[in-house]
């Protein structure tokens, strides 16, 4: 007994037909009782019921069903002579025909209504899941996300137990499987239940394979995973396209870069090396005995102005990776105070008597930063500051906790202050506040800064403090927002 | 065979090696050069050098797989030269086996400091077994009996603190990659967790160092590791 309702609950197909069976029962067991007061015409309406109800509920087969059952129940228990399938009068077969053809026709039509009702739910819901599709993919601007999200409602909308989306693109075949790896089903067939190709304008971008145990893919659902499909190839090209679109608007912008650069560089490039050949052809020829005090101003200059070529070369290294997106972080976690102590001994080096002061307390936080890049930032702060600030002022490098998840670090000088219009322009790439034959650059040491504080997620700023010219910026101090554990011991 | 110290430089530029050829022979070295890593590998097998100056980028071998081949037969202090931003380069140069790495351009101050380091060191390797004291400034630091002194004074330092010092102290003079410190004195699993290092390096430089911000013995190395400095 048990197991029959087991296979009731399971088959939902059945279900119908055994209810019309048990209404047309049940209104046959409720005349029954009432069969001597009943005219026939009456009895053979209120047999509509069920009929109507049937095909209601299940749809045309337990219309129909419920039909063939109220016709024979009538004949057996409720036409003379009573208990048999007999008719005797010629009325009554009219009646019983009446009735069959009456029964039959509602039955088809309300079960043909039902069936489109069902068909119009079903299209709707997947109407609804194909907007909801459409909606989550057009929102995304990664390969990886799109695939994802796509298996992930092929695997919900189909009930499937397995969905695969497999890519291929020129630099790496992708698979993404849903559910996610841990709960794989192991037993399933190598062979997927329904497959449906991802077929771009040009090739074949992949394929979506699906595997659902118990049910057969219906036709219906054939249709609609092939819509998933171009849904998906949709969202994929669009995203390819941006992709490459995005590459191109980076070379063309990297070109024209690029020649700015030389006609600015050339110029920064050839003054030491101007200063280098003087001094060495000078210091090579013979016809001057050299005074040793003289020989060492030359040799001095000689070794500043390689130290400034070097200099530029890395900025100009840095500068061409930040424009072409190709800055790689090695990020880490680092004591701010040990990246800025390098870079404030260098500056006391090459200031003319300027004071550098840190003021990094012991207990800030480690910023999790490329420290090598970071030094560079430092140095390029420094370097301008020590350019724009009269001899023997202070330069200041602070830094302090801003909120749990960043440092702000300040390098303030005594210099002039910059007008409000240009606070923002500075970070320019050859943005020059003072006119170019005053003080020396290239005008991409902030642009540098920038593009490295920006690659750490970071924002740098200019402002005008009372009596100086300060640049700040912010680090972060949590990875995902967690700050690193160190053990005890 | 004269007692002058001899070095090899391998390096594919020719104006670097004529630089460094009559630098360092104005310096009472004996100079060898070679302009390949095939040739530099022979030279130093046939000239058993005291020390070796190895450019990275050669013409027809890798600059690491030479360190790797020479420390296959040899302990000879292996000094590395690169241009700036190759700190991945350098790392794996030093994991080869390389004692200390200089960036191009350079000074030469800067490259005899190194390469006195590098003999010493080798100096030092060499009687490894006797050697359980180092001393570095006014630093003692006994690495049989587990104590450090300062001026004098015994310094207490926690289990770990006195791990990473052993460790940076019995290599003293060369350039030790994080990963390398951090498997050795914590685990190959910690090998990515700098954290850590930068965490002991300040607790230790706060003990040992006069001015823990400009640190005299514990000297980083930006984007690459630590180095143990024993003063001059």
């Amino acid at each position: 007994m048990r197991h029959i309702w087991t296979f009731l609950a399971n088959e939902k197909r059945v279900l119908p037909y055994l209810l019309s069976i048990v209404s047309t029962a049940i209104v046959t067991a409720g005349l029954l009782a009432i069969r001597e007061r009943m005219e026939i015409a009456t009895v053979a309406l209120l047999y509509l019921l069920p009929v109507g109800a049937s095909a209601a509920v299940g749809g045309l087969g337990p219309g129909i069903l419920a039909a063939l059952a109220a016709f024979f129940s009538l004949n057996y228990f409720f036409l003379p002579p009573y208990g048999t399938l007999l008719v005797h009068q010629s009325q009554d077969i009219l009646v019983l025909l009446m009735f069959l053809v009456l029964a039959v026709s509602i039955s088809q039509l309300v079960g043909r209504m039902t069936t489109s009702l069902a068909t119009a739910r079903a299209r709707e819901h997947e109407t609804t899941r194909l907007y909801e599709l459409s909606l989550t993919l057009s929102k995304l601007h990664r390969e990886p996300d799109l695939l994802t999200q796509l298996a992930q409602h092929t695997l919900e909308t189909f009930q499937a137990n397995q969905v695969e989306v497999f890519t291929e693109s020129e630099n790496q075949p992708g698979l993404i499987r849903m559910p996610e790896t841990g709960e794989v089903e192991t037993n399933l067939p190598t062979q997927p239940t329904a497959l449906a190709s991802l077929q771009g304008r040009q090739h074949l971008l992949g394929e979506i394979r699906l595997w659902r145990s118990g049910r057969p893919f219906s036709p219906a659902e054939e249709r609609l995973l092939r819509t998933y499909a171009s849904q998906g190839v949709l969202a994929l090209e669009r995203i390819r396209l941006a992709a490459s679109e995005r590459a191109a608007r980076v070379l063309e912008e990297s070109d024209r870069i690029k020649s700015a650069l030389l006609s600015s560089v050339s110029h920064e490039l050839r003054t030491p090396l101007a200063t280098i050949k003087a001094a060495v052809t000078s210091l090579r020829s013979e016809d001057v005995a050299w005074e040793a005090e003289a020989r060492r101003d030359l040799l001095a200059a000689v070794e500043e102005e390689t130290d400034h070529l070097n200099q530029l070369v890395g900025n100009l290294l840095n500068m061409s990776r930040i424009e072409a997106g190709a800055l790689q972080l090695k990020r880490r976690w680092n004591v701010l105070a040990e990246i800025a102590a390098p870079a404030a001994k260098r500056a006391r080096l090459a200031g003319q008597g300027h004071r550098i002061e840190l003021d990094i307390p012991e207990e800030l936080p480690l910023v999790y930063v490329d420290d090598v890049l970071m030094e560079q930032v430092f140095n390029n702060l420094l370097s301008n500051s020590l350019k724009y600030s009269p001899p023997s002022s202070v330069i200041k490098i602070t830094a302090r906790p801003q909120d749990e998840a960043t440092v702000w670090v300040q390098v303030d000088n005594q210099g002039p202050a910059v007008s409000e219009s240009d606070l923002e322009k500075i970070f320019d790439k050859f943005h020059r506040v003072t006119a170019a034959d005053q003080i020396t650059g290239t005008g991409l040491g902030l642009s540098i800064c920038k593009g490295i504080v920006a690659a750490h997620q970071g924002r740098i700023w200019a402002e005008n403090l009372a009596g100086g010219f300060a640049i700040r910026f912010t680090l972060p101090v949590q990875v995902e927002g967690v700050a690193p554990r160190i053990p005890s011991e | 065979m004269s007692n002058q110290p001899h070095i090899l430089v391998i390096d594919d530029e020719h104006q670097i090696l004529r630089a460094l050829r009559t630098i360092l022979a104005a310096r009472q070295f004996r100079v060898s050069t070679a302009a390949t890593g095939e040739e530099g590998l022979a030279l130093a097998a046939a000239g058993q050098p005291d020390a070796i100056i190895l450019d990275l980028s050669l013409p027809d071998m890798d600059g690491v797989s030479v360190c790797q081949l020479l420390r296959e037969w040899t302990a000879t202090p292996i000094i590395v030269l690169s241009v700036r931003d190759g700190e991945q380069d350098k790392v794996q140069a030093l994991d080869a086996g390389a004692d200390d790495y200089l960036t191009k351009p350079f000074g030469i101050d800067e490259l005899l400091a190194r390469i006195r380091v590098a003999l010493r060191h080798a100096a030092a390797q060499a009687q490894v077994d006797k050697k359980t004291v180092v001393t570095a400034g006014p630093l003692v630091i006994d690495l049989a009996q587990h104590f450090v002194r300062r001026a004098g004074e015994e310094v207490k330092l926690t289990a770990t603190e006195f791990k990473l010092l052993a460790y940076l102290a019995a290599n003293a003079g060369r350039v030790l990659t994080h990963q390398t410190i951090l498997s050795h004195v914590w685990d190959p699993a910690d090998a990515d967790h700098v954290e850590y290092l930068r965490v002991f390096v300040r607790q230790l430089r706060k003990k040992l160092e006069d001015d823990p911000e400009q640190p005299r013995f514990l000297l980083n190395e930006p984007g690459i590791g630590y180095r143990f400095l024993v003063d001059e």
